[in-house]
C-alpha cells in the first residue's frame, strides 16, 4: 500500500501590492464555496471579541508584560548622528556601574544581525547595548555610553533630492539610487494627443510613523541550546527564519510565541536589533533577558511609511474619459526597504488605456521604511485620486460620474478578471448615506472666516491572501473544539473569526470552539499577518480542517447509530440524522474515548483572478480661514470586501484604517533636522497622532455579499483598504472649502493658510 | 513605603522603583497599567491617586506614600465585571487592548465626576488616552451606553 500521493501547484499571490509565483500543495479536497446565499448562522454574525475579556481586566498579557525568573533588561545605545565612523566608545562607563551585567559594543555580534557597527549611516543606528539588573539601570548605563561617543562625521543626505543630486554623499556603498522601475501599458503619446484636458499636478507625502501603542520588543530566553522569543509580531514563523539565520541556529532549535500585541501596522513583520540584541545577551549570561524599544527607539527607528514626491499628467476627453495617466515619483526608502512605491493604484484603478509610471526609489541616511498599512497604495491614492478630483473641477464633472466613468472593469495590470468588484456600488451606497451632493452644509455668508466643503476618494488594494496556510482542527473527548493555526492576532480578532469560521463548519456551538494561535512550536505554519491576508489566507485553512474534522465525526456517528453517513449532518454541536436520532458532540466523543479527531486543513492554490477590495469615502470638512484649522466633521466609507466574517469587528477595522488616514491627511510628520540629520520629533507629542477630540462623525460598512470565486469562505481582506481614499477625500474636501487646491499632507494650520496667501 | 492598591495595602520599595508605573507593574505585578511612552503623551499607563487620574510614568512613588491607588486590576471583583468593562466589551472598545486598561481607567474618572457627559465631554476628557488603532468611536459609545445606562 502506498501513501496518497501530494499534489504541488505554482500560483501567484499578491503580498502588500508585490506579486509572487510560490509553489503550493493543492489539498486533497476543496470545500464547495460559501456562496452569498449559503445559509451560515456563525459567520456573518457578530459575536464579541473572544479575548474581549483579558483586554478589558488588565489580564491580557503582551511581550512588555512577560516576566521570567531572573530576567534582566537590555537597552541599546543609538547613533546621535546620520552618517560618519564611530571613532571611540567608552564601554567601561558602563561597565562599572551598578546593575550592569554585560555591555556589547562594535565587534561583538554576529555580522547577520548588522548590529554595533562602527560605520554609521542614520541617526538612531545601534551601536552598542548594556544589560542591567533593571530597566532603570540599563538606561543609566546607556547614557554614560552615549555621553562617551565620538565620531568622524561625514556628509549626509536626508532627502531625495539631496541623494539623487549630483554630487550627494554616497548614503551606501551599492550608490544611492535602484535603477527606475518603470511600467507601462498602451501609448502615452497617443493618448496625451488625443485628449481635450491634460493637467500636470505635483504631490508631495510626509514621513509616517507606524506608533504602535506597544512598542517593538522581546524577551528571549535560552534552556541548553534551544531559545525561546516572546516576540510583539505579525509573524511568528518570519521572526523564527530571522533568529535561527541571525544567529545560526537550526529552525527547530528557536520557538517564537506570541500571545497579545499592540498594534503593527506592518511595522512589526520580522526579528529587529531588539530582538537579537536579547538573544545575544541571554546567550551570554545564562539568563532571560528583555529588551523593548522605548518611545524614542520606536519613533527614530521601527520603520516608516517613505516620503514621495509624485508627478501626476492626467489626460481626459471633454466627456471624462481618461486617455493618458503618467507619473513620475521619486522614493527615499531611508538606508533600507523594499520598493513598496506609489505607481501600482495607477495601474489598477482605473480604465485608462494609456499609463506609464516611473519609480525611482533612493536611499538617504534615515531609518529604513517598513510597509505601513496600504504601502504605496495610500501615497499614490492621494496624487492619483487628487489628479481626479482637480480633472473633475476642471471638465465641471461631478467626481462620481468622472469615476464611473473610468470605472475599472477588469485588472490591467495583470490581465485579469476580478473575483469580484463592486466599486460602482460602493459609490451608489455612499452618495446615499452622504447625502452626495446635495445634502453639502455650506454657511450660510460667502464671508464666514470657516468655510464647508466636501470630498469624495475611492481605492483599490489586493486581498485575495494565499497559500501556503494550515490549520488543525481537534475534538477534544467532550466535544470541545481547538483551532490550532500558528498565525497572530494584531488586535485584529484573528482569534474571533477562526473560531467563527471553524464553528460554522463544524456545525458546532461558537462558544464550543478556541482559536491557539501564536506559538511557532506547537502550531502549522501561517503566513505573516500582512497584506490584509491573514482571513483570506488562513480562513480558508481553518474551514478546511473544520470540514475534514466534521467528516471523521459524521464516519464515527454512523458507526455508532448504524445509519448512512449520508443521512447524517451536524448543528449546534449534535449528530442529526433524518431519522431524528440526535447525538450530541460531547456523547459522541466521549464514546470515542481518547480517539483523536483531528482534522486538517490547508489553503489551496488562487484562482487565475484579480482579487481586490474595493471602497470609496466621502468627507466633509470645515477649514478655519483664520488659523488654518482642519476640521473633519464626517466620513461615510463603503467598501465591498466579499463576506464579511464578523460585522462588528470588521467596523472596528475600518475605523482604524480612518483614522490612521485623518491623521495622515492632517497631522503627521517626521521631521529630521536638515543640518544633522536626527529626527526633531521623536515622540508622541511632537508627532501627532489623531486623538479622541479629532474624530468626525463615522459611518463606515461594507456592501453585503460574498465572493466565492476568490476561495470557498468568500472573504477578501479588510485591514489595509480603509486607510488608502481617507487622505486623498479629506483633501479634496479641503479644496472644495476653500477653492485652493493643498497637494502637499500633511494639511497643517500652515500650509492651509500658505495656499490661502497665495 | 505603604501604599493602598486597589483596596489593599502594599508595601513597595521608592528606591527600586522610583516611578509608580514600575512601582506597580514591577512590584506588586499590576501589568494593566501599560509603558507606552514614558513621557506623559500616551494615557496607556493612566491610574488613580486618591480618585484623581494620573500618569503613573509620571508619578514618583514616594508622592503616593499612604495614598490610594487605582488600577484597571481593581475596577471589577473576581471575575465580576465592572459595568465600564462590560460595555466596553459589548461595544467591542478594543482592538488589540494595550490601551484599553488606560481608556478604561480615565472613563472612570469622567463618569464620576459627571455621571451623563455630553459626547464633546467624553471627547475632551478622553483626548489625553490615544488608541493607535483607531477604537475612538467604539470607546465613545460604550462611554454613553454606561452613561445612559446609569440614569436608568
Ligand atoms: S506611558 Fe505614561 S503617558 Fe505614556
Ligand atoms: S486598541 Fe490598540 S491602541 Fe487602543
Amino acid at each position: 500500500m502506498t501513501a496518497p500521493r501530494k499534489r504541488f501547484l505554482q500560483t501567484v499571490v499578491e503580498v502588500e501590492g508585490r506579486t509572487e509565483t510560490r509553489i503550493v500543495e493543492v489539498p486533497a479536497f476543496e470545500p464547495a464555496p460559501w456562496t452569498a446565499d449559503a445559509p451560515l448562522s456563525i459567520v456573518g454574525t457578530s459575536p464579541l471579541r473572544v479575548d474581549a475579556f483579558e483586554k478589558v481586566t488588565g489580564r491580557a498579557r503582551f511581550t512588555t508584560d512577560i516576566t521570567r525568573p531572573g530576567m534582566l533588561h537590555a537597552v541599546i545605545v543609538r547613533a546621535p548622528i546620520a552618517k560618519g565612523t564611530l571613532t571611540a566608545i567608552d564601554l567601561d562607563a558602563a561597565r562599572t556601574l551598578s546593575g550592569v551585567r554585560a555591555v556589547f559594543g562594535p565587534g561583538d555580534a554576529p555580522a547577520a544581525t548588522r548590529l554595533f557597527r562602527r560605520e554609521v549611516s542614520y541617526a538612531g543606528q545601534p551601536l552598542a547595548a548594556v544589560c542591567a539588573d533593571s530597566l532603570d539601570q540599563a538606561e543609566r548605563a546607556a547614557g554614560a555610553i552615549a555621553a562617551s561617543l565620538t565620531f568622524d562625521l561625514a556628509p549626509h543626505a536626508i532627502t531625495g533630492h539631496d541623494a539623487i543630486a549630483p554630487d550627494a554623499p554616497r548614503v551606501r556603498k551599492d550608490g544611492n539610487t535602484i535603477a527606475p522601475d518603470v511600467v507601462h501599458r498602451g501609448d502615452v503619446d497617443r493618448g496625451l494627443a488625443e485628449a481635450n484636458v491634460t493637467l500636470s499636478l505635483e504631490y508631495r507625502t510626509p514621513v509616517a510613523l507606524h506608533s504602535a501603542l506597544e512598542p517593538h520588543g522581546a524577551v528571549c530566553e535560552w534552556n541548553g541550546d534551544h531559545l525561546t522569543v516572546w516576540e510583539s509580531t505579525q509573524g511568528i514563523f518570519r521572526v523564527r527564519k530571522d533568529v535561527a539565520t541571525a544567529l545560526d541556529l537550526p529552525q527547530a532549535r528557536v520557538r517564537v510565541l506570541k500571545d497579545y500585541m499592540g498594534g503593527g501596522f506592518g511595522a512589526k513583520n520580522g526579528a529587529g536589533a531588539h530582538t537579537y540584541t536579547a538573544a545575544l545577551f541571554a546567550s551570554a549570561l545564562g539568563v532571560p533577558v528583555r529588551c523593548i524599544n522605548d518611545r524614542r527607539a520606536e519613533q527614530t527607528d521601527s520603520g516608516n511609511r517613505p516620503a514621495t514626491v509624485q508627478q501626476v499628467t492626467i489626460a481626459a476627453r471633454r466627456d471624462g474619459t481618461l486617455t493618458a495617466l503618467v507619473l513620475d515619483a521619486l522614493v527615499p526608502l531611508g538606508v533600507s526597504g523594499w520598493e513598496g512605491g506609489p505607481a501600482q493604484i495607477f495601474h489598477e484603478m482605473y480604465a485608462c488605456p494609456n499609463v506609464r509610471t516611473t519609480e525611482t526609489f533612493v536611499y538617504i541616511n534615515a531609518s529604513g521604511m517598513q510597509a505601513f498599512r496600504g504601502p504605496g497604495y495610500v501615497e499614490g491614492a492621494f496624487a492619483l485620486e487628487g489628479a481626479m478630483n482637480t480633472l473633475a473641477r476642471t471638465l465641471q464633472m461631478d467626481p462620481v460620474a468622472l469615476r464611473l466613468r473610468n470605472l475599472a472593469t477588469r485588472d490591467e495590470r495583470a490581465n485579469r478578471e476580478f473575483s469580484g468588484n463592486r466599486l460602482d456600488e460602493c459609490y451608489a451606497e455612499g452618495m446615499k448615506r452622504f447625502g452626495w451632493p446635495s445634502s453639502v452644509s455650506r454657511p450660510s455668508s460667502p464671508f464666514s472666516r470657516v468655510k464647508r466643503g466636501v470630498g469624495i476618494a475611492a481605492q483599490t488594494w489586493p486581498t485575495g491572501g494565499g497559500p501556503p496556510s494550515y490549520a488543525h482542527v481537534r475534538i477534544n473527548s467532550d466535544g470541545s473544539v481547538d483551532v490550532l493555526a500558528g498565525t497572530q492576532d494584531l488586535g485584529t480578532g484573528a482569534r474571533t473569526i477562526f473560531a467563527q469560521i471553524a464553528a460554522e463548519a463544524l456545525g458546532a456551538r461558537l462558544d464550543t470552539v478556541r482559536a491557539v494561535i501564536g506559538d511557532t512550536e506547537r502550531l502549522p505554519y501561517t503566513g505573516n499577518s500582512w497584506g490584509s491576508m491573514t482571513t483570506p489566507s488562513v480562513g480558508p485553512a481553518v474551514r478546511m480542517a473544520a470540514e475534514d474534522a466534521r467528516m471523521q465525526l459524521l464516519e464515527a456517528a454512523a458507526q455508532m447509530l448504524d445509519e448512512p453517513v449520508e443521512s447524517l449532518s451536524t448543528r449546534d454541536s449534535q449528530i442529526l440524522s433524518h431519522a431524528g436520532v440526535c447525538l450530541s458532540f460531547a456523547d459522541l466523543c466521549r464514546k470515542l474515548g481518547n480517539v483523536q479527531i483531528l482534522g486538517l486543513g490547508s489553503r489551496g492554490p488562487n484562482p487565475a483572478l484579480a482579487i481586490v477590495t474595493v471602497g470609496a469615502q466621502f468627507a466633509e470638512v470645515e477649514v478655519d480661514t483664520d488659523t488654518g484649522v482642519v476640521r473633519v466633521l464626517r466620513l461615510v466609507a463603503v467598501h465591498d470586501a466579499g463576506r464579511i466574517i464578523n460585522p462588528a469587528l470588521a467596523e472596528s477595522q475600518l475605523h482604524g484604517g480612518i483614522i490612521q488616514g485623518l491623521g495622515y491627511a492632517l497631522f503627521e510628520e517626521r521631521h529630521l533636522d536638515r543640518a544633522r540629520g536626527v529626527p526633531l520629533n521623536a515622540n508622541l507629542h511632537d508627532y501627532k497622532v489623531p486623538t479622541m477630540v479629532d474624530i468626525p462623525a463615522i459611518d463606515a460598512s461594507f456592501l453585503v455579499g460574498a465572493d466565492p470565486a476568490a476561495n470557498h469562505i468568500g472573504a477578501r481582506g479588510i485591514a489595509e483598504p480603509p486607510i488608502i481614499p481617507t487622505a486623498p477625500a479629506i483633501a479634496a474636501a479641503v479644496a472644495d472649502a476653500l477653492g485652493v487646491e493643498v497637494r502637499e499632507i500633511p494639511l497643517t494650520p500652515w500650509r492651509v493658510l500658505g495656499a490661502l496667501a497665495q | 513605603m505603604r501604599i493602598t492598591v486597589n483596596g489593599s495595602p502594599r508595601d513597595v520599595d521608592t528606591e527600586q522603583s522610583p516611578i509608580l508605573l514600575a512601582a506597580l507593574r514591577d512590584q506588586l505585578d499590576l501589568t494593566g497599567p501599560k509603558l507606552g511612552c514614558d513621557h506623559g503623551e500616551c494615557g496607556a499607563c493612566t491610574v488613580r491617586l486618591d480618585g484623581d487620574l494620573v500618569y503613573a510614568c509620571l508619578t514618583l512613588t514616594a508622592a503616593c506614600e499612604n495614598a490610594r491607588v487605582e488600577t484597571v486590576e481593581g475596577l471589577g471583583t473576581g471575575n465580576t465585571l465592572h459595568p465600564l468593562q462590560q460595555a466596553f466589551i459589548t461595544h467591542d472598545a478594543s482592538q488589540c487592548g494595550f490601551c484599553t486598561p488606560g481608556q478604561l481607567m480615565a472613563a472612570t474618572a469622567l463618569l464620576d465626576q459627571n455621571p451623563h457627559p455630553t459626547d464633546d465631554e467624553i471627547r475632551v476628557a478622553m483626548s489625553g488616552n490615544l488608541c493607535r488603532c483607531g477604537t475612538y468611536p467604539k470607546i465613545i459609545n460604550a462611554i454613553r451606553a454606561m452613561a445612559n445606562g446609569a440614569s436608568q
